[in-house]
């Protein structure tokens, strides 16, 4: 009975660490945030070209992570890209509306991502508001161009 | 034969690939008794208990235990007809996962929804009746050969089965041990009016204890009867096997050509 | 010429009928009534199953994680983008490694124990008796095992997984100085639960039912002797490993195919 006790001890730290392990990759791994909707708002902007940019890439300021790009679609009116990311609440109505959202690229080759950076105007960003203020993301095959136009001239 | 008959095997033909093992065997089985069947090895002894016992299926014939055709039940009623049957294997078959008590309490636990305190008092039972009650928290590869093998018969009997089939109970027994086991069927048997099927080459041991003994050779019923008829018998076949002689009808030699011949062959002639 | 043709019906029709007699087995021995005594021969299972093979999953997937790590630094420092090595641990682990080798693992270690303790009780007749006692072996022996290879195997692979991101991070982070914030952050953006780890754990799913079908099967099959177990064990981890191997490259085109 003490043997059959102990078998069952072992499957269930069996189970238990693999249900571990599951919740590990969710949240740590895959950055599946336990974090409820209303602890985020709400911004688009509108960029001329994003690059390699996708739904789960990083928004940061100063390097430091503040949300996540949500969703990317084609803006029928301008035919460009209209970018939603979704902000840490706390950073609501602290932004001013000035903001320039930028696409960076961490390294060479590295994923892209939004960098914002504070401008000086006294409105402030909120919730559903739009960054005017964008620059596209660096096309390398576009700064090559450039390069060798350059240097031909 | 007046008695009742408990199994009847009729007109049965079984082959494996294209070696008939079995061509046209009749037997009847009396209810309440030992029956033996008797043969030189090979000839399928066991695949006649398989047959029996419903895990093969004839190539045709039929074999009526109670009356009902084995080979026509559905599967639940092939299963549920085999509680009524306990079967004893060449080499105890017990369950290598399990200890001496739990290989007999098994068949009590699958087929019957007997409280533990009563499992427990009817598993001694048939412990103390092969003399393994002490025994009874070893595992199987404890056990020596025979002890595993008289394990095996309480086993066979937990369920009380109208119905025994043996498979060689005697192969690769010590003089003692085999004693013992001869002893313990006959013992079990009469205790509890089973009737008894026997499969075994031995020839001193069966007879000792069978009430009546088929000699099967070639695939078929060679010869039947009672042990002292059998021990008259004048047939060659029959007197080479149950005095054991080395050569008779059933030839010592594989087939080979004359024996003078081939060692005179000729060099460059060897084949 | 005739006999060749003769030998190569011979041959399909053998081949045609173990499949048949593969799968007619499969489905007799899982599709069964859960039961009380059912669960305690399953828990049994898993711990011979499961938990036995935990050891040797846990130090390769240390070893793998440390590894890729190792390997990976040296390759994505070249492009100055060593930030990125957490994306690579993971993922290569999540999506690909994890599963299949914690799958190999399995075969070699889980599949051919059980071939050969099947084999085993097939060879001592513990099959047959059951049957005569009138307990059905598939219920009895066979199917508690195959939902004991089903459900450890995908608990295996996330196991080598976490330890193989921690390896990753040991060597990464530790010994190689990648700053730790964007190990795990570069991780985070990059890794999908969906469609990386859950697609991983769909692959691991479908491993363990193979594996341990054949391995389960192969032992109910064989020839009852020594040297036939011995045989069916072999055979066991290689079909097995080739299954596992064949299928990952199906499943990976299904899944990921289409992302280019």
């Amino acid at each position: 009975m003490k043997r059959n006790n102990l078998l069952e001890l072992g499957v269930g730290i069996f189970m238990l660490a693999g249900i571990l392990g599951l919740v590990f990759l969710g949240l740590r791994v895959s950055g599946l945030g336990v974090g409820v909707p209303n602890d985020t708002f709400t911004l688009t902007a509108n960029f001329a070209n994003i690059g390699g940019l996708r739904p789960q890439s990083k928004v940061t300021m100063s390097g430091v992570r503040v949300g996540k790009v949500t969703n990317i679609q084609l803006d029928p009116k301008w035919f460009d890209a209209k970018v939603t990311m979704e902000l840490d609440s706390e950073y609501e109505g602290k932004l001013s509306n000035d903001t320039t959202a930028a696409i960076l690229t961490s390294g060479l080759l590295g994923e892209q991502y939004i960098g914002l950076t504070v401008g000086g105007a006294p409105e402030m960003l909120h919730d559903g508001d739009v960054i005017h203020d964008t620059q596209q993301a660096l096309v390398l095959e576009e700064l090559i161009q450039q390069f060798v136009s350059n240097m031909a001239n | 034969m007046d008695d009742p008959i408990m199994v009847e095997v009729k007109d049965l033909h079984f082959s494996r690939g294209n070696t008939d093992i079995f061509r046209g065997v009749d037997l009847q089985i009396p209810l309440g008794k030992i029956t033996a069947i008797m043969g030189p090895s090979g000839t399928g002894k066991t695949t006649l208990l398989k047959l029996i016992g419903g895990q093969l299926v004839p190539d045709r014939g039929q074999v009526l235990i109670d009356g009902q055709d084995v080979h026509q039940l559905s599967r639940r009623s092939l299963f549920k007809l085999r509680r009524r049957m306990g079967m004893l294997f060449q080499s105890g078959a017990l369950f290598s996962d399990l200890d001496v008590f739990e290989n007999v309490a098994f068949p009590l636990r699958v087929h019957t929804e007997l409280p533990n305190a009563m499992v427990r008092d009817i598993v001694l039972m048939k412990l103390q009746a092969v003399g393994l009650r002490g025994a009874r928290h070893l595992m199987p590869s404890e056990l020596s050969g025979g002890m595993a093998r008289r394990v095996a018969l309480a086993r066979a009997v937990a369920l009380d089965p109208d119905l025994v089939l043996y498979d060689e109970p005697f192969v690769g027994q010590d003089p003692i041990s085999m004693g013992v086991l001869v002893q313990l069927i006959k013992k079990v048997n009469q205790a509890l009016g089973l009737t008894a099927v026997m499969v075994s080459h031995d020839i001193k041991e069966t007879l000792s204890i069978a009430d009546y003994v088929y000699i099967i050779a070639d695939g078929k019923v060679m010869a039947h009867g009672t042990p002292q008829t059998l021990d008259v018998n004048d047939d060659a076949h029959v007197k080479q096997f149950v005095h054991g002689e080395p050569d008779g009808p059933v030839p010592f030699h594989y087939p080979a050509p004359d024996f003078f011949d081939d060692i005179l062959a000729p060099a460059g002639q060897f084949s | 010429m005739m006999r060749h043709i003769h030998a190569l019906g011979r041959a399909t029709l053998d081949i045609v009928s173990s499949i048949g007699r593969a799968g007619l087995f499969l489905i007799q021995s899982i599709v069964c009534l859960p039961s009380r005594e059912g669960f305690h021969l399953w828990v049994r299972q898993m711990h011979f199953v499961g938990v036995m093979s935990g050891a040797i999953v846990l130090v390769s997937g240390l070893f793998i994680g440390m590894v890729l790590a190792l390997q990976g630094f040296t390759i994505l420092v070249g492009f100055g983008a060593d930030e990125a090595l957490g994306q690579m641990v993971a993922l290569s682990l999540v999506r690909e490694l994890a599963p299949v080798v914690a799958a190999l693992l399995f075969a070699g270690r889980a599949g051919s124990a059980l071939t050969a303790e099947i084999g085993l009780m097939k060879a001592t007749e513990q099959l047959t008796s059951m049957e005569m006692i009138g307990v059905d072996p598939l219920r009895r022996i066979v199917a508690p095992r195959l939902w004991a290879g089903f459900v450890s195997l995908p608990i295996l692979t996330v196991m080598f997984a976490v330890v193989g991101i921690w390896g990753g991070y040991l060597v990464g982070v530790d010994w190689l100085g990648v700053y730790e914030g964007s190990y795990w952050s570069n991780m985070q953006d990059s890794v999908d639960f969906v469609d990386d780890v859950l697609n991983g754990m769909i692959k691991s799913l479908v491993f363990g039912l193979v594996v341990t079908w054949i391995a389960v099967f192969q032992g109910y099959d064989l020839i009852p002797t020594s040297e036939g177990i011995s045989r069916a064990t072999t055979r066991t981890v290689v079909y097995a490993s080739l299954a596992v191997l064949g299928l990952d490259f199906v499943l990976t085109a299904l899944m990921f195919g289409d992302l280019g």
